[in-house]
C-alpha cells in the first residue's frame, strides 16, 4: 500500500518550551515495515517528539532526517507522504463518516477512481462501512480513532505516524486497531506511534522508552526484557527511573 | 481543477456543511439580517409625522384660521386649538405638546405688508434636538404654503433671496438614508461575526493540528473559508436590497452591476477582517469578543450611518479612512439614491480594494503552519 520506502533518523533531539526541558538528546532511528512505539508516562515528551515528526514543531537542538527511498524529500513531498492522526479530538463531530473520507480526498488531490478503491477497503477493513453515513460526533471511541486512521490512510503515506490510538478505547477495539497496524506496517508503512499503556510496547517490533524528555532505552521489546530481568515494561520503567527501588 | 482550487473548494464545501448543521451559525446569518432590518427600517425613523401643535390663535381672523388650517393639511402636524388660560411655556412644559404656534393679533391685517409682515411665533421643545431640527425643517417649507393659503393667493408670495430644494430625497425621508446603509452594518455582522469563529474553531476542535498536517496551504485553507461567507454576506445583501425596494419603497437609481461589486468589495474585506481575528485569537469567544469591537462598532457609530463623518473631530474624521464600512456607505447611499457612476466612485473603490488587500495580507502572515507557541 505505501509509495517509498521511508527512513527516521533523529541524532540528539532536544526541545523546550520556555524552562521545561521538553525533549533531551533524544537519538533513534525508525524504518518502514515496523511499527515503533514510543512509550512513557504523561508528559514524557511523547507527544512533541511525534509533532516534530510530523514537522509541526521545530527541533530546538540536535538534527532529524527523513529520507523516502534513500533521498531527502522536499517539505510538499514529505507531507504528501506523511500521515499524522493526534491524540486530542480532531475531527469535525458534525461530518459523517464519508463526508471526512471525502474531505480528504481533495485534501490530498486523490483522483475519483483510486478513491473509490481505497475508500471502500479502509472502511471494510475498519468494519466502519455499516457506519460510512453516521456521524464522527456520534461514533464509538474505538471507531473514531478507526476514522482517523481511514482519513490519514486514504493517501497511502509512506510514514504513518500516530499520537495515542488506543487511548479510551475498550480492550476489543484496541485489538482491532493493533491489527489495522500490523497489516500497514506489513504493506512497507513506517508507524510510529505513541502509548502511555507500558504493556502495549511489546506489541511494538521496537520500543523507545522516554521518561522526562530523555530516552531511556530503545530496542526490540522481548530483547529490552530479557536484558533487564523483567516480567513487564510496567516492570522495566519502575526499574529504569528507580521506581521499584 | 488545480490542486490548491480542490483544497479551497473542498473546506469551502465542509464549511458550508458546518453552517447548515449549526443552528446558531444559521441564526446568526439569516436572522440577524431580518432583525436589523425590521429595527432600524420600522423603529429607527426620523421622519416624524403627527407632531403636535398646540396653536394660540390671538389674532383669530380669517387668515390667521387658513394659515393654521393649511398648516394642519401638510400631514407632519397634528393641530389643537389652545383652551381658555393654557400658556405656550406651560404647554411645552408639562408635555402637552411638543410645540406651540403663536399668532400674533394683526397677522391678517399685515399679510400683504412688504417689510415687517405678519408676525407669528413657533416654540419648540429643545430638549429633543433631533426632533427639533426636523421639525423646523418641515415647518419652513410648510409655512411657505401656508402663507399662500391665508393671503388666499391673493398676491405672489414675497420672494426669498434663497430657494431650497432637497435632491436625492425630497422628502428628507429617513429610511432613504438608514436602509441603504443597513447592507453596511449586515455585511459587517455576517462577514466580520461568523468568519471570526471558523479558524478559531478549528483550533479550539483540535481538527487545526491535523489539518495542518495535510498538503493544504494557508491560501487554499482562506480561500476556502472565506467563500461560504461571503456567499451568505450576498443573501444578506440580497435581502436588504429587496425590503429597500419592496417594503420601505426606496429608489435604486445607480447600476446594479457596480453595486454588487461594491458589495463583494465590502465583504472581502469584512471576511478577511474577520478571519484575520480568528486566526490571531484562536479562540472563539476572544475572537467574538474582538469582532463585536472592531466590526460592528465602525459600521455603526464611524462609518457615517447615523452620524456625518464631516461632523467628526478631525481624529475620528482621519481614523474613519481605515475603515472600510466608511467607504462602502459611501458607495451604497451614493448608487440607491443619486444614482453614481464608476466616475464618481473610483476613489471609494481604491480604498476598499486597498483595505481588502491589507487585511487578506494581514491574515495570510498571521496564518500559522504549525503548532509553534
Amino acid at each position: 500500500m505505501s509509495a517509498a520506502k521511508a527512513e527516521i533518523t533523529l541524532e540528539g533531539l532536544g526541545r523546550s518550551f520556555g524552562s521545561v526541558r521538553a525533549l533531551d538528546g533524544v537519538s533513534l532511528r525508525l524504518e518502514s515495515g515496523r511499527i515503533h512505539g514510543i512509550v512513557g508516562p504523561n508528559g514524557a515528551g511523547k507527544t512533541t517528539l511525534l509533532r516534530i515528526l510530523a514537522g509541526l514543531l521545530r527541533p530546538g537542538s540536535g538534527t532529524l532526517a527523513i529520507t523516502l527511498d534513500g533521498k531527502t524529500p522536499s517539505p510538499e513531498k514529505l507531507k504528501a507522504a506523511l500521515a499524522y492522526f493526534p491524540q486530542e479530538q480532531s475531527l469535525y463531530p458534525d461530518l459523517s463518516c464519508m463526508e471526512h473520507l471525502e474531505f480528504f480526498r481533495d485534501l490530498y488531490g486523490i483522483s475519483a477512481g483510486d478513491f473509490k478503491t481505497r475508500a471502500a477497503r479502509l472502511l471494510e477493513i475498519s468494519g466502519l462501512a455499516r457506519f460510512s453515513d453516521r456521524k464522527a460526533g456520534q461514533l464509538s471511541g474505538g471507531m473514531y480513532k478507526k476514522l482517523g486512521l481511514a482519513c490519514v490512510l486514504l493517501h497511502s503515506p509512506s510514514i504513518l505516524l500516530l499520537d495515542e490510538p488506543t487511548i479510551g478505547v475498550d480492550p476489543i477495539s484496541r485489538r482491532e486497531v493493533w491489527n489495522l497496524l500490523y497489516s500497514f506496517a506489513k504493506e512497507g508503512m513506517l508507524v510510529a506511534l505513541t502509548t502511555s499503556y507500558l504493556d502495549e510496547a511489546e506489541r511494538c517490533a521496537s520500543a523507545a522508552l522516554l521518561e522526562s524528555g530523555k530516552l531511556l532505552l530503545c530496542g526490540e521489546p522481548a530483547e529490552l526484557l530479557k536484558r533487564a530481568g523483567a516480567a513487564s515494561f510496567a516492570e522495566l520503567f519502575l526499574a529504569s527511573t528507580g521506581g521499584g527501588k | 481543477m488545480s490542486p490548491k482550487l480542490r483544497v479551497a473548494a473542498s473546506i469551502a464545501l465542509k464549511e458550508l456543511r458546518h453552517i447548515r448543521r449549526d443552528p446558531f451559525t444559521l441564526a446568526m446569518a439569516l436572522g440577524m439580517p431580518v432583525l436589523l432590518v425590521t429595527f432600524f427600517g420600522f423603529i429607527i425613523d426620523f421622519h416624524y409625522k403627527n407632531i403636535s401643535v398646540t396653536v394660540f390663535d390671538h389674532d383669530g381672523t380669517p387668515a390667521s384660521r387658513r394659515f393654521a388650517q393649511s398648516l394642519g393639511a401638510s400631514g407632519y402636524f397634528r393641530l389643537s386649538k389652545a383652551h381658555e388660560g393654557l400658556t405656550p411655556d406651560y404647554a411645552l412644559e408639562n408635555d402637552k405638546s411638543f410645540s406651540a404656534l403663536v399668532i400674533n393679533p394683526g397677522f391678517g391685517r399685515d399679510l400683504d405688508k412688504r417689510g415687517a409682515g405678519p408676525s407669528a411665533q413657533l416654540l419648540l421643545d429643545g430638549s429633543d434636538n433631533a426632533k427639533t431640527g426636523v421639525t423646523l425643517g418641515y415647518f419652513q417649507q410648510a409655512s411657505a404654503m401656508a402663507f399662500d393659503a391665508a393671503r388666499g393667493q391673493r398676491s405672489p408670495p414675497p420672494s426669498s433671496p434663497v430657494s431650497t430644494r432637497f435632491l436625492f430625497n425630497h422628502e428628507l425621508n429617513s429610511r432613504w438614508f438608514i436602509i441603504p446603509g443597513l447592507t453596511v452594518v449586515i455585511c459587517g455582522l455576517v462577514g466580520i461575526l461568523l468568519t471570526a469563529l471558523t479558524v478559531a474553531r478549528e483550533w479550539e476542535n483540535g481538527s487545526m493540528e491535523m489539518l495542518l498536517s495535510t498538503p493544504a496551504r494557508p491560501g487554499s485553507i482562506i480561500a476556502g473559508k472565506l467563500a461560504p461567507y461571503l456567499a451568505l454576506g450576498f443573501c444578506g445583501v440580497a435581502f436588504v436590497y429587496a425590503a429597500a425596494r419592496l417594503v420601505f419603497g426606496v429608489p435604486f437609481c445607480g447600476s446594479h452591476a457596480l453595486y454588487a461589486f461594491s458589495c463583494l468589495l465590502f465583504l472581502l474585506a469584512a471576511t478577511a477582517q474577520g478571519l484575520f481575528i480568528s486566526i490571531a485569537t484562536r479562540q472563539q469567544q476572544l475572537a467574538m469578543q474582538f469582532s463585536i469591537v472592531s466590526g460592528l462598532l465602525p459600521s455603526l457609530l464611524l462609518s457615517g450611518f447615523v452620524f456625518p463623518v464631516d461632523s467628526m473631530p478631525l481624529f475620528f474624521r482621519w481614523f474613519t479612512c481605515i475603515l472600510p464600512p466608511r467607504w462602502f456607505m459611501e458607495t451604497s447611499r451614493d448608487l440607491f439614491l443619486k444614482g453614481a457612476g464608476l466616475a464618481d466612485l473610483w476613489p471609494q473603490f481604491l480604498m476598499q480594494a486597498l483595505l481588502c488587500a491589507v487585511l487578506l495580507a494581514l491574515g495570510l502572515k498571521k496564518f500559522k503552519t504549525d503548532l509553534e507557541p
